[in-house]
């Protein structure tokens, strides 16, 4: 695996780089996104894969640095990709020491934009690669392309407003891989309905899949207590 | 008419066999809920293998939504069992007790008393699925609580929200009035035809499980029938707990129901119009 | 006399074999008509006929004149029938099962009525009581209250005394009689009990293998003179001898050993019985066999099978 690294570092250096400003550029906005020790918003969340069918999930987000997120949808269940795809930025952006290799600009919907590539010198984090746009001028991350070393290539797009000085987006929008699904027929015993083969002819198109949290207000590091994150269904409060 | 109704209903809830029926249900429901109390946490666990890989579902899921699912679809087999008990033993059964020939000397035509027994067995199956919902329901919902409801389907997750959850099962209960009745009307029919009670019980239950299994057969020869079985439909309910409802595959099965069910309640007329009773 | 019942040419076969073939007959206002048969006759089977419960391939039914295929709910608001055992609902009383079929004759029967003829049948008393613990007497009863209920002018009633102990008959037999007597209903009656059609019939209709074999008034078909007269003598080897040459033999109908038997009115067994004892015959029996066992042995046998309607 090192050595594939050490090939993949080798082409990278061959790019034009700025390292300094770009390193700078880096670690000022990982400081600024984990400024956010934690946060509660109240969150809107559309989650859009091909044989899910689920509707517009309204709920309370629980933040606490570093990794702990929590639904709560008050007796409702909640609905997150899998622990190692997060949803919040700190968990896209590597973590420990890490090679920056500055990309240069771009242009995205009339803004310009810097873009860095990040790789983690730590070789078990689970992320590989993370690309970020930045936008400068608020030191912010308008769109994360990070691929995982287990679950593809995970793509945030994040939109601000209010919640500026924390880096707190207003609406995230998460690209993701997505294996399929099946279900044993006799398991299932499913009414074949035309919705059935509607499902079929979307499953076969693609395995994308979209998550997309609106933040309608946010209270951020109010010194959340660890036990909200225990607090959870019946099902594991049983376990 | 509502009069000769009133009676036969007066026979069949005088009749302590009627109960059986009503205890049997509740008894499996009451299983199956126990089953879910102790096991159902590997039972979702199983079912939920393929999302579970990709997606952390946290909250109360296994439900009483769920779990009265899970009991609906259980149940499928032994509905019809209990519908067929009463049906089927309608007209065989008044033959054999010998007052079907005591009853057919009273000024009531023949069409009518078919009428009647179906009009009866259609109560019975109404107050059937009430009692079904009232325990699979109320009770599933006081042991297990409320939540979302998810639907796992063989190549679908469906997540209904918990406030959306009632109406579609007062929709289902509906139609699984319309398919249990289908199933008395079929139970009916064979009653005109025997002459003794069991034959058209077992007969009914026959014939659904072996149209059931040809409906469920991934086998392309039978694909091309499978919309002509009223098993293919009987099991449109689950239709409400799709999204969007596919209201017109739903009215579409449906339909085929009533269909059926006139058919074979148009037959037993005849049939029976012509049938001497030499019980 | 204006007939009740009339059938014309009433044929149904079974599986290709003939129970009933084309028979007719009418049955009078106010009869009460043995209707007698061996079993498998086709009694059951006319019976379920003039009633709608099994449909004639050909001929035709009439009640009071009016043809019976469509008229049936109509005309059977007039008759009350118990066909072969009397069925209810054995879990329900027999209050409710007399409730029910009164409900079922299209006729608003008030409970007074429900009473009287619980009342008239003997089952005051325990009508509250399940069907399933009545014995078969009361069962019979039930029938007859329920065939009763709705006050109909005709009764069709298929084997009414089956199942019932010989007090029970006699009851069944003084009930018949006080509803032909004092209700003047129209009674069609079938029974193996020879004996009890005997003295309750005032017209018989004898079939055999589906066919007439007669039809008329009891007092035309059973003339006192047909009546058989049994005499058991001591041995006496001249005592046929003497008789042949007396004014007793052209009564005379057979002699087997000791018993002599006489084809004569049972009026002249005194008169007999007194020229016995004067010719030193001993007697030790005179006996008067039942006229309608020997008519009825005497036209079911197969040898005599034909239409002798009078």
């Amino acid at each position: 695996m090192k050595k594939h690294l050490w090939l993949l570092f080798l082409c990278l250096y061959s790019l034009p780089v700025f390292a300094g400003d770009a390193n700078e550029l880096f670690y000022a906005l990982r400081t600024k996104v984990l400024s956010v020790k934690d946060y509660t918003a109240d969150v809107k969340m559309k989650i859009d894969v091909t044989y899910m069918r689920i509707p517009e999930l309204k709920g309370t987000l629980y933040f606490k640095s570093p990794d702990k997120l929590r639904l709560e949808r008050h007796g409702g269940l909640s609905v997150f990709p899998k622990k190692n795809i997060n949803l919040t930025l700190v968990n896209l952006i590597p973590a420990g020491q890490v090679m920056v290799l500055d990309m240069g600009y771009a242009t995205r919907a009339g803004k310009k934009e810097r873009i860095l590539k990040v790789v983690p010198e730590d070789d078990q984090s689970n992320i590989v690669l993370s690309k970020i746009w930045v936008d400068e001028e608020n030191m912010l991350a308008l769109r994360t392309e990070t691929t995982t070393r287990n679950d593809g290539t995970v793509i945030m797009d994040l939109e601000f407003g209010n919640y500026i000085p924390y880096a707190l987006p207003d609406k995230v929008t998460i690209l993701m891989d997505v294996k399929d699904y099946k279900l044993p027929k006799g398991m299932a015993m499913d009414y074949i309905s035309e919705n059935e083969v509607e499902s079929k002819a979307k499953a076969s198109k693609g395995t994308k899949g979209s998550i997309q949290i609106t933040y309608l207000k946010y209270a951020v590091n109010t010194g959340l207590s660890d036990n909200i994150f225990k607090l959870k269904g019946r099902n594991e409060e049983e376990n | 008419m509502i009069q000769l109704l009133r009676i036969e209903l007066y026979k069949i809830f005088k009749r302590p066999r009627t109960y059986i029926s009503f205890g049997i249900m509740t008894a499996i429901t009451f299983v199956i809920q126990l089953a879910m109390l102790t096991d159902g946490k590997t039972f979702i666990g199983f079912a939920m293998q393929g999302i579970n890989e990709q997606f952390d579902i946290q909250g109360n899921i296994l439900n009483g939504y769920l779990v009265t699912y899970i009991i609906l679809q259980s149940l499928l087999v032994q509905i019809p069992l209990l519908v067929a008990l009463v049906a089927g033993d309608s007209l065989t059964g008044e033959a054999n007790l010998g007052t079907l020939r005591l009853l057919l000397t009273k000024p009531i035509t023949r069409p009518k008393l078919v009428l009647i027994k179906f009009f009866s067995s259609f109560i019975y199956t109404v107050l059937l699925i009430i009692w079904l919902a009232i325990v699979a329901l109320f009770f599933s919902l006081l042991l297990f609580g409320k939540g979302d409801m998810i639907n796992l389907k063989s190549e679908t997750f469906i997540m209904i929200m918990q406030n959306d959850v009632m109406w579609r099962y007062a929709a289902a209960f509906g139609y699984a009035v319309l398919a249990m009745t289908t199933i008395a009307s079929l139970a009916l029919l064979l009653s005109a035809f025997a002459d003794n009670s069991i034959g058209p019980i077992i007969s009914t239950m026959g014939i659904v499980v072996v149209l059931t299994i040809l409906s469920n057969l991934q086998i392309p020869l039978f694909n091309h029938i499978k919309p002509y079985l009223f098993t293919t439909h009987t099991i449109g309910w689950k239709g409400f707990f799709d999204e969007p409802v596919p209201y017109a595959a739903i009215a579409r099965s449906a339909m085929v129901l009533i269909l059926y069910t006139l058919g074979f309640l148009v037959t037993t007329i005849f049939y029976f119009n012509r049938k001497d009773i030499k019980s | 006399m204006e007939t009740i019942i009339e059938t014309r040419n009433l044929s149904k076969s079974f599986k290709g074999i003939k129970a009933v073939d084309g028979i007719s007959f009418a049955i009078g206002h106010g009869d009460v008509c043995g209707f007698l048969g061996q079993n498998g006759a086709g009694k059951s089977t006319i019976m379920r006929m003039l009633l709608g419960l099994i449909y004639p391939d050909s001929g035709s039914i009439f009640i009071n004149g009016t043809e019976f295929g469509n008229h049936r709910r109509y005309l059977l608001k007039n008759v009350g029938a118990i066909i072969e055992r009397p069925d209810m609902y054995g879990y329900l009383s027999g209050w409710d099962n007399l409730k029910i079929f009164a409900a079922l004759s299209d006729m608003k029967i008030p409970a007074a009525r429900l009473h009287e003829v619980l009342e008239i049948v003997g089952l005051k008393g325990r009508e509250k009581d399940k069907v399933k613990g009545y014995s078969q007497g009361m069962k019979q009863r039930l029938g007859i209250a329920i065939a009763m209920v709705h006050k109909p002018d005709l009764l069709i009633l298929d084997e009414p005394t089956n199942g019932l102990d010989p007090q029970g008959i006699a009851e069944m037999r003084a009930l018949l009689i006080s509803l032909s007597k004092d209700h003047g209903k129209t009674i069609l009656i079938s029974s193996h009990l020879l004996v009890e059609i005997e003295q309750i019939a005032t017209s018989m209709l004898i079939i055999h293998k589906g066919r007439k074999v007669v039809e008329g008034p009891v007092n035309k078909l059973l003339h006192p003179d047909d009546s058989l007269v049994e005499v058991i003598i001591r041995a006496d080897s001249s005592a046929v001898g003497r008789l042949s040459l007396s004014q007793w033999q052209k009564y005379l109908h057979s002699t087997e050993d000791t018993v002599l038997t006489f084809k004569m009115n049972p009026g002249n067994a005194p008169a007999l019985n007194k020229w016995l004892v004067g010719e030193n015959i001993d007697v030790l029996e005179i006996r008067s066999k039942h006229s309608l066992e020997e008519y009825f042995l005497s036209l079911t046998n197969d040898t005599i099978i034909k239409d002798r309607a009078i």
